[in-house]
């Protein structure tokens, strides 16, 4: 897709990506619990990869089937790493 | 080919929403890619879950070290994704530009590893000083080599942009060499995190 039929401000994109870099480390460094610290980072660097994916890839106008071959990976990847979750839980 | 015949070519790619192979070309590759590092991290967390002694492995990395590189690769996205655009335009100088800004930007990104990684050396914490530094040095070290590929491409097009007669033929590679640029952002994004951060 092209870059300039469908990008908003570049610039915007990287400032929420620089913010976003920030709430990461602000959320390492307070002393909250452990396992709510990891999930609140892992939830800010999935937004920020989501933006880059969406705009800075133009994910947001592509085909179908630039999309189907980009999440295809991604979804099985969900999956093997549910599949996991048991032996993580159960054997910890 | 000119450059107005092939904007004019890619526009007509836009409405029928047919996908240059280049473009398909790239994507399959980074679905492989996806795959990569996918298994890797899964591997990573599920021996972090299961291995004693990780943490305090991983106190001893920098997490303002780190920082400061995300910012760098972050801040080449922005480059590189502004030369796409410049090059989209037909702006062949400022396209090269902003390729030169993503090629400075990534070698200091290795630069800063570099310096990471000798500190660390120094200290012991050498590959086999444990599984957390396996890891480590296994994830950020592949990174890296993908970091260096990246600067070869978008170097090997800054080039091509001071060379008029070549320029038309290669203008839309740095489409796909931006695409590749942000995915290694991307791993990077979560390496970054899962390494430094948990």
């Amino acid at each position: 897709m092209t870059a300039e039929s469908h990008h908003p401000s570049y610039l915007t994109i990287w400032i929420w990506l620089v913010m976003l870099l920030l709430v990461g480390l602000v959320v390492f460094l307070l002393p909250i619990g452990k396992a709510m610290a990891i999930f609140l980072i892992f939830a800010v660097a999935a937004v920020k990869a989501f933006l880059v994916a969406r705009y800075y890839m133009h994910l947001k106008s592509e085909t179908v089937l630039v999309l189907a071959i980009a999440g295809l990976p991604v979804l099985l990847l969900i999956g093997m790493a549910l599949t996991l979750v048991p032996d993580i839980v159960f054997n910890h | 080919m000119t450059s107005a015949s092939m904007a004019a070519a890619r526009t007509t790619d836009v409405m029928t929403g047919r996908v240059p192979s280049g473009k398909l070309g790239i994507w399959w590759f980074l679905a492989s890619e996806i795959m990569t590092f996918g298994g890797l991290l899964a591997s990573f967390v599920l021996c972090r879950f299961k291995a004693g002694g990780w943490e305090e492995q991983a106190a001893h990395v920098s997490t303002g070290i780190a920082a400061f590189n995300t910012l760098l690769l972050v801040t080449s996205s922005l480059t590189i994704v502004r030369a796409h655009a410049a090059a989209e335009r037909g702006e062949r100088e400022k396209a090269a530009k902003f390729l030169l800004y993503t090629v400075v930007l990534g070698l200091s990104f290795l630069s800063v590893k570099a310096y990471e990684y000798s500190g660390e050396i120094a200290h012991g914490f050498i590959p086999s000083a444990g599984l957390f530094w396996s890891f480590y040095y296994g994830l950020t070290g592949l990174h890296a080599l993908h970091v260096f590929a990246g600067i070869v491409a978008n170097f090997a097009l800054y080039v091509a942009a001071h060379r008029v007669a070549v320029w038309p033929k290669v203008q839309q590679r740095v489409e796909y060499a931006g695409l590749y640029w942000h995915f290694v952002d991307i791993v990077w994004i979560f390496l970054f995190p899962l390494v430094y951060l948990s």
